[in-house]
């Protein structure tokens, strides 16, 4: 996810304190991995360079934390700009996988383990999201279904291949 | 239709042997039936035909003058003498045991040409031709007791004269003055062929209303038959609507896939009927069989049969099919049945009411209103009907107070579904339900009349062991008294009794018959006292007489210049002896009637053809109620079939197939229960609305027991026929029939 | 999760083999399903899932192998070996099943559904209806108790199949596919309030199930594939 724009998304509400900004962040996104002050602060002052915010009221003189942030026109646009494209799919793991399988196959390792090993962590975590839903919110909920599908669609690759395992291995040795 | 599609529908119906076989065997049983009734209406109609010269009454053979105002009798009758042209005719009704000969004298001048059926040419006097079956029976018995009666066996009569094979019929030949002695001898120039005028009509009625009785059954067999496996027929048919096929396409193959199996089905009843024609001409109606080559449908009759039946069974599938609304996702109309309300009550209750109005009328005005019998014919119909429409709505009561108080969980699961599904789980019954209305309405009609009992021995009455026969008037006191000499010497008779009247019989005005005051016991009568001579009324004699005939003091000292007019046996009461007597009355050559005894009035009256009907009643409710038991097995089958998905996970759940069982015997007795004992009721009430609308004094009383023969019969049939199905619930609802394909 | 207890599996399959015909459906499975655990069975189509359901409730009596059922407290009998009456009776009163769709007889309530299986077992109605209607209370059932099965949703349906299944109190719940014809949040639902009540009562569940999303409902999983259980986790040498 973007922390970036996820900040800036928050200061589109209103004007807010870099400490209140942490907070609603970790509130609605952060279950998973809390957001560093470092990190807010690092990113705030890297918005308002590129004049995507812009200080409020006269307490120039105190730190980063004693400022209150607004949101500039140029950062609504982004935002927005944000909010409406779509996200190239994350390839990343696929492709991680992907190449050990083809590696296992290449060595005649096993390549079934491999993807049952796989697919025993991706069902660990997806029982961890699961219970994790059991007394959340529904806005935890929600964050947890999207993981859920998403290791849900790894599963399913993951399926289709050791299903496919021999036909693959023939291919490979034979090209 | 194109052939690829109908080809489809032929492979789509290889797959439902048992649905095939049922609409088949249906339309098999049905076309059979339909064969043989129209069989057994042709033998009667042919039977009548070839009998009908023995009712030729012919004409008078008398001349009475009159006075010459038209109407007074001026002298004695002139005999009108015979001609080549004309024969003399005595017609009689002997009684051989508990068998009526139609016995017919004949009389001819050398040389005449009146054609007698059956027969080359006149007996001659002495002399007789006889139907075989009574040729038989006279080579069979002593002479004594049946054949002296006749004569010489002069050759048989031929078929074409017989009214059946079992046909009784005899031909003697006389003089003409024997003849004329007799009673009631008539002038014949030539026989009739009309039959119509006997009872003919009567059993074409009651033939038709028994087949009705009999064909209802079985067009409800064929209808529960095509509905067989409709649960699968129905996703069969939403699959090809999916892909495309309109609904006109789906309901001609539905048309084509019952067409076949029930032409088929027709013409195995075809085949059925004739090979089953044999054995249905063996049944004897009125006392004799009709000749085979009468009992007979005709070739055209068949064909027609085949193909209303066929075209008929298509039709109605296609209808079905094209009514349920199978859409490309299933029956939309076939899962709910409507509520059945109250409404369903107006046929029975206006049926009723036309037989009450009906049978009021008939009291009223004893004329008899030309449509009141249409009013009991019509509300017969009506409440017939009545029954099966509002058989559902009970059924639906019943089982709404069922499913309140159900305990158990088959009571539940039974009550539930007739609730939900009161027309179908009726129609499974309503051919039982129908068979014993009709059932009941015979035996309350039977009950009505009742039976002529045995006379018994009563002093003043005709001893029913006796057998009388008038003397002709021709006779000395002499010679009769020789015959009646002769008479008593035979084995089993124990006395002869002359009667004496001032005048032979007829040609008087009083009606009192003298005997010695000591032939009174012989006769029955008590101690006559010091009297010498005694006399009663002549309707002593008269078997329907029921008062008895008080005896009184003659004021006469002898019987000297009276007439012989009557002779009477007492025989010991075997059946041998009183054939002995009848036979020696009859060759004795003085007598003018057949020997007669008390108990003839049985064997000869209305009674015996009523019982006769009653009888074939039977065999119909017997026909019925087996084609309803079938209707009640097939649709029962079809309930354990269409819902094996269900059951099946019931069984799997934990539910012991015991408890299946019982919810399959709770669906067909609940709707049968309940309707049950109200067409026993309509039935006698029905029977008791006809009866008394008839009139004459004439009451319902208890049921024989042929009655709760029939109706233990149809129980145990309904029984047996689910019982029959137990073996389905095992096998089709294992783990295979949960499966989702 | 100190309702698992892991040394006692309530349910045991050893060398469990199954064919229909020629077909080998089975080929010698071993699994245990330990007391108060939620086990999914996974695998591809025609793997041998549900006749390995069938084999574990006593539903099939296996070719081979024996497949011991140990009640609580009790001694384990071999469920393979019964009769038909005894294992019927035993599905009555130990086990319940919810299978993916049909299940309900269409002519009755969804409260005579329910009650259905204490009916069964000799209650008397009265009592066996106020059970039910408990149960479909808290499956969020309420106010539907008289509908017809056409009546309901197919959630619905669902969730008074798994009423029914529960009405007994099982020892071990078999669920073939319980959730596969409702959309996700209708599954969702009904395997939540399942679960709920399973878990409350420490009941066992065995679930078949080919969406993982489902299975991470359960506390652990096996993978039937060609009539084995699949090794699962394995270190590679």
């Amino acid at each position: 996810m973007n922390n970036t724009l996820a900040l800036l998304g928050l200061l589109g509400r209103e004007p807010s304190y870099g400490y209140d900004l942490k907070h609603s962040y970790d509130r609605y996104f952060g279950v998973q991995k809390p957001l560093a002050f470092g990190q807010v602060y690092s990113t705030l002052a890297r918005m308002f360079r590129d004049d995507l915010i812009m200080a409020l009221g006269e307490e120039s003189g105190g730190g980063p934390d004693r400022k209150k942030y607004e949101i500039t026109l140029t950062g609504r646009d982004k935002v927005r700009q944000w909010l409406f494209t779509p996200d190239v799919p994350s390839e990343t793991l696929q492709s991680e996988l992907f190449a050990k399988t083809v590696i296992a196959l290449l060595l005649d390792d096993d390549a079934d383990g491999l993807l049952d090993a796989q697919r025993a962590e991706h069902m660990a975590r997806m029982r961890e999201l699961t219970r994790l839903k059991r007394d959340a919110d529904l806005l935890q909920v929600l964050m947890c279904d999207h993981g859920l599908f998403h290791i849900e669609a790894d599963l399913r690759w993951i399926e289709l291949t050791s299903a496919r395992l021999t036909q693959l291995k023939k291919e490979l040795q034979s090209a | 239709m194109n052939p690829a599609v109908l080809k489809m529908a032929l492979l789509g119906s290889r797959s439902s042997w048992g649905r095939m076989a049922g609409i088949g065997g249906g339309v098999a049983i049905g076309v059979c039936l339909v064969l043989l009734l129209w069989s057994a209406a042709n033998g009667l109609a042919q039977r009548d035909a070839r009998g009908a010269w023995l009712r030729e009454m012919g004409q008078t053979s008398v001349n009475v003058p009159l006075a010459a105002d038209g109407r007074t009798v001026n002298g004695p009758p002139e005999p009108i003498p015979l001609t080549p042209e004309t024969i003399l005719l005595g017609s009689l009704q002997d009684v051989f045991r508990d068998q009526v000969i139609s016995h017919r004298d004949i009389a001819a001048l050398p040389g005449a040409t009146v054609k007698i059926p059956g027969i080359a040419a006149p007996p001659a006097p002495g002399q007789y031709y006889a139907s075989p079956a009574l040729q038989r029976l006279i080579e069979s018995t002593p002479a004594g007791e049946l054949g002296d009666r006749y004569g010489k066996f002069a050759g048989v009569i031929d078929d074409s004269a017989l009214p059946g094979p079992d046909a009784l019929v005899v031909i003697s030949g006389a003089t003409e003055a024997q003849l004329r002695q007799g009673p009631a001898a008539m002038l014949v120039t030539e026989f009739t062929t009309n039959p119509y005028g006997e009872s003919a009509g009567l059993y074409r009625t009651a033939l038709l209303v028994g087949g009705i009785a009999v064909l209802f059954p079985v067009l409800l067999l064929v209808s529960i038959a095509t509905g067989l496996g409709a649960a699968q027929r129905r996703e069969r048919f939403a699959t090809l609507r999916l892909i495309g096929a309109s609904p006109r396409l789906v309901a001609g193959m539905a048309a084509v896939e019952t067409a076949i199996p029930s032409l088929a089905g027709a013409l195995l009843g075809v085949v059925m009927a004739v090979a089953f024609r044999p054995a249905a001409a063996q049944i004897p109606v009125n006392g004799t069989r009709v000749f085979l080559a009468d009992f007979t449908f005709g070739a055209g009759f068949a064909v027609t049969a085949v193909v209303l039946v066929s075209a008929a069974c298509a039709l109605v599938a296609a209808r079905r099919t094209a009514r349920t609304g199978i859409g490309p996702l299933g029956a939309t109309r076939a899962m709910t049945e409507k509520t059945p309300t109250v409404w369903r009550a107006v046929p029975l209750l206006a049926g009723l009411a036309g037989m009450a109005t009906g049978a009021v009328l008939t009291k009223v005005d004893t004329d008899g209103i030309p449509w009141t019998s249409a009013l009991l014919i019509g509300g017969f119909a009506l409440t017939s009907v009545g029954i099966v429409t509002i058989g559902p709505w009970l059924t639906r009561m019943v089982s709404t107070i069922g499913l309140h108080r159900a305990r158990r969980a088959s009571t539940v699961i039974a009550a539930s579904r007739i609730r939900q599904t009161p027309v179908a789980t009726f129609r499974s019954v309503s051919g039982l339900v129908i068979a014993v209305f009709m059932v009941s309405v015979f035996a309350g009609g039977i009950s009505a009349i009742g039976t002529v009992e045995t006379p018994e021995a009563r002093p003043g009455l005709l001893l029913p062991t006796s057998v009388y026969a008038l003397v002709a008037p021709a006779y000395t006191p002499g010679q009769v008294a020789s015959v009646a000499r002769s008479t008593k010497e035979l084995a089993g008779i124990r006395d002869t009794t002359i009667g004496y009247a001032k005048t032979p019989l007829g040609q008087g005005d009083t009606m009192d018959i003298y005997i010695a005051a000591n032939d009174a016991p012989s006769l029955g009568f008590g101690d006559p006292g010091s009297d010498k001579i005694v006399s009663f009324d002549a309707s002593f004699l008269n078997a329907w007489t029921s008062t008895p005939v008080s005896l009184a003091a003659a004021p006469l000292v002898s019987l000297e210049g009276l007439v012989p007019v009557v002779m009477v046996v007492r025989t010991d009461g075997t059946p041998a002896a009183i054939d002995r007597a009848r036979t020696a009355l009859d060759a004795s050559g003085v007598t003018a009637t057949p020997g007669t005894s008390p108990a003839d009035l049985a064997i000869m009256s209305n009674t015996r053809l009523i019982q006769g009907l009653a009888a074939h009643a039977y065999i119909g409710v017997f026909v019925a109620v087996v084609v309803a038991g079938i209707s009640l097995a097939v649709s029962t089958a079809a309930a354990i079939l269409d819902r094996k998905r269900v059951l099946g996970l019931m069984r799997l759940m934990g539910m012991p197939v015991s408890v299946l069982r019982k919810v399959i015997v709770q669906e067909a007795a609940v709707p049968l229960l309940a309707v049950l004992l109200l067409s026993v009721g309509l039935g006698f009430l029905v029977a008791w609305l006809m009866i008394s609308s008839f009139g004459g004094g004439r009451t319902i009383s208890w049921p024989s027991t042929e009655y709760y023969a029939a109706l233990s019969f149809s129980l145990l049939l309904a029984l047996a026929a689910v019982a029959a199905t137990f073996g389905l619930v095992r096998s089709n609802t294992a783990i295979t029939a949960t499966r989702f394909e | 999760m100190s309702l698992i207890d892991t040394t006692t599996p309530i349910l045991s399959a050893r060398g469990v083999h199954h064919a229909f015909g020629q077909t080998e459906a089975l080929r010698g499975i071993d699994v245990d399903v330990h007391a108060g655990e939620v086990l999914a069975v996974m695998g591809p189509s025609g793997s041998g899932k549900s006749t390995l359901l069938h084999c574990l409730a006593g539903i099939l009596a296996p070719v081979r192998g024996t497949v011991a059922y140990a009640p609580p407290g009790l001694n384990p009998v071999n469920i393979s070996g019964l009769g038909e009456t005894e294992r019927s009776r035993l599905r009555l009163t130990d086990f319940g099943f919810v299978f993916q769709f049909g299940q309900l007889l269409p002519e009755l309530t969804a409260l005579d559904n329910v009650s259905l299986p204490l009916l069964l077992g000799g209650t008397k109605r009265a009592e066996a209806r106020q059970r039910s209607e408990e149960l479909l209370e808290r499956l969020g059932l309420n106010g539907f108790a008289a509908k017809l099965p056409g009546e309901l949703s197919g959630g619905q349906a669902q969730r008074a199949a798994i009423a029914r299944a529960l009405v007994t109190s099982p020892a071990v719940l078999f669920a073939d596919e319980p959730t596969g014809s409702l959309d996700s949040l209708a599954a969702e639902n009904v395997l939540t309030l399942m679960l709920d009540l399973v878990r409350e009562a420490g009941t066992t569940v065995v679930m078949i199930t080919h969406d993982a999303r489902t299975a991470a409902y359960a506390d652990r999983e096996v993978i039937v594939r060609d009539g084995i259980i699949s090794a699962g986790y394995r270190v590679p040498a």
